[in-house]
């Protein structure tokens, strides 16, 4: 095994020395913290979260066996700490639709600096509004490279019902997109 | 759709398909059993998702990250008497001497200033810079300190001085180019990077590089070199690639940034 990668990184830290996490928190702070910000789209809680899952990561170093690849290893501990934040705050009885200041970025009243950012933004809003369960999907295969097949070890599925699930979820946002931009168009 | 076509369309797009896939996928176009037009669609919208941004994180990430990591490797080398004293120790610890005396000098500054100035702005300013200088006081004395922990805590204070004097800036420096904590030497670079404008801080960043022994430490030298647009330091860069024996990563990184600074 590489004694650099990924499994040989957290098998040491497995073993004690602790330093290997800080290579491994290295490799993965970003795609973890973009991973939660497409997820809730809060710079804050996003913040939070990456630091709650190095946390798990040093809690349960013992239980970590190598099987699978360490991000399948390491994104199931993200969703687990993304539920847990959003029961707490249920709990609280905090909301999370999305904040006010979030509608108002995606207000379509305001003026598009440029054609090209107004697609952005129409795309930005269609995948906000995507059920959940969906968004995930494509922001797992999508940005954070997650095979399908790793994908459907995270959800606990087949690798054929993530496909299946991807490509549907494509259609739902590639639908959500045309209607954004018509209801932009009217008004 | 049949489930099969969305299942092969799901791998066209994420490009898992061989050639014969592919193949296959524009046979079906053409015999119109995936509609053409809606594959584009779907095709144009992936691609499109990767433009989408997302923002940085803060450094203070970083900085608790770290901060957490020194913390479990200090908790890791005691024994279980020792940890529970430890506990004990670090909530006496907040309320003692240091703090105890900033915090009653800052409230007495405070609470005077507060009364005497009423908008007087030179004052102000003159008592804003010697909140300022007693931070910077506090973080040097700190930073010489014997817990890594503490130090750890006296680098993220430089992140609250709007601007550093050169006291700040050497006592940083000295910390990259000698605490025996990786750690406190990685937040290190984070806070330098802050004064990335201050020439005696990009040239201790280079100077620096040569001195470090850590992978962890060079690879965030090395992204520090980038960020602050470091052209100088791409020959200590490659200096370090040829008389070291690094390892794979690290070479990579260098190699990578070398052609970035170039």
């Amino acid at each position: 095994m590489d004694s650099t990668s990924d499994k040989a990184l957290m098998m040491k830290v497995k073993n004690g020395d602790l330093d290997k996490l800080g290579l491994l928190f290295e490799r993965y702070n970003r795609p973890l913290y973009g991973f939660f910000y497409r997820m809730c789209k809060d710079c804050e809680v996003s913040e939070d979260l990456v630091q709650s899952v190095f946390e798990r990561i040093l809690k349960y170093r013992d239980t970590y066996t190598g099987n699978g690849t360490f991000t399948t290893w390491m994104f199931s501990i993200a969703r687990n700490a993304h539920i847990d934040h959003y029961r707490k705050q249920k709990r609280k009885g905090i909301t999370i639709e999305i904040d006010d200041e979030q509608l108002e970025q995606n207000n379509p009243d305001e003026i598009p600096v440029s054609n090209k950012q107004e697609k952005k933004d129409i795309l930005e809003r269609a995948l906000e509004e995507l059920e959940e369960e969906k968004r995930e999907i494509i922001i797992l295969s999508r940005y954070e490279g997650l095979k399908y097949k790793e994908i459907a070890n995270l959800l606990d599925t087949t690798e054929g019902a993530i496909k299946v699930k991807m490509f549907r979820a494509m259609k739902e946002l590639r639908d959500l997109v045309n209607v954004i931009t018509k209801e932009c168009s009217y008004e | 759709m049949n489930e099969k076509y969305e299942q092969l369309i799901a791998d066209y797009l994420t490009g898992n398909l061989d050639q014969a896939g592919k193949d296959r996928v524009e046979k079906l176009i053409a015999s119109s059993e995936i509609d053409f037009m809606e594959f584009r669609e779907l095709e144009k919208l992936h691609d499109d998702l990767g433009t989408l941004p997302v923002p940085k994180p803060g450094t203070e990430m970083s900085a608790n990250f770290y901060a957490m990591l020194e913390n479990e490797k200090q908790a890791q080398k005691k024994p279980f008497t020792e940890k529970l004293k430890m506990l004990t120790k670090q909530w006496l610890h907040e309320i003692t001497l240091p703090r105890v005396a900033y915090t009653t000098i800052l409230l007495l500054i405070g609470g005077w200033g507060g009364a005497q100035l009423s908008g007087n702005q030179p004052e102000l300013e003159q008592l804003s810079n010697e909140v300022q200088n007693m931070r910077e006081m506090l973080m040097v004395n700190m930073l010489e300190g014997p817990s890594a922990a503490e130090r750890l805590k006296a680098v993220n204070i430089s992140s609250e001085l709007p601007s550093a004097d050169t006291e700040a800036i050497h006592a940083l420096l000295f910390t990259l180019n000698n605490d025996p904590s990786v750690n406190v030497r990685v937040q290190t670079i984070e806070a330098l990077k802050r004064w990335g404008n201050d020439e005696r801080v990009r040239k201790g960043l280079v100077e620096s590089i040569a001195g470090q022994q850590s992978a962890i430490v060079i690879i965030q030298l090395a992204d520090a070199m980038i960020e602050l647009e470091l052209k100088n330091s791409a020959p200590e860069l490659e200096r370090l690639l040829e008389e070291r024996e690094l390892d794979y990563t690290v070479q990579q990184k260098l190699q990578s940034s070398i052609a970035v600074l170039m």
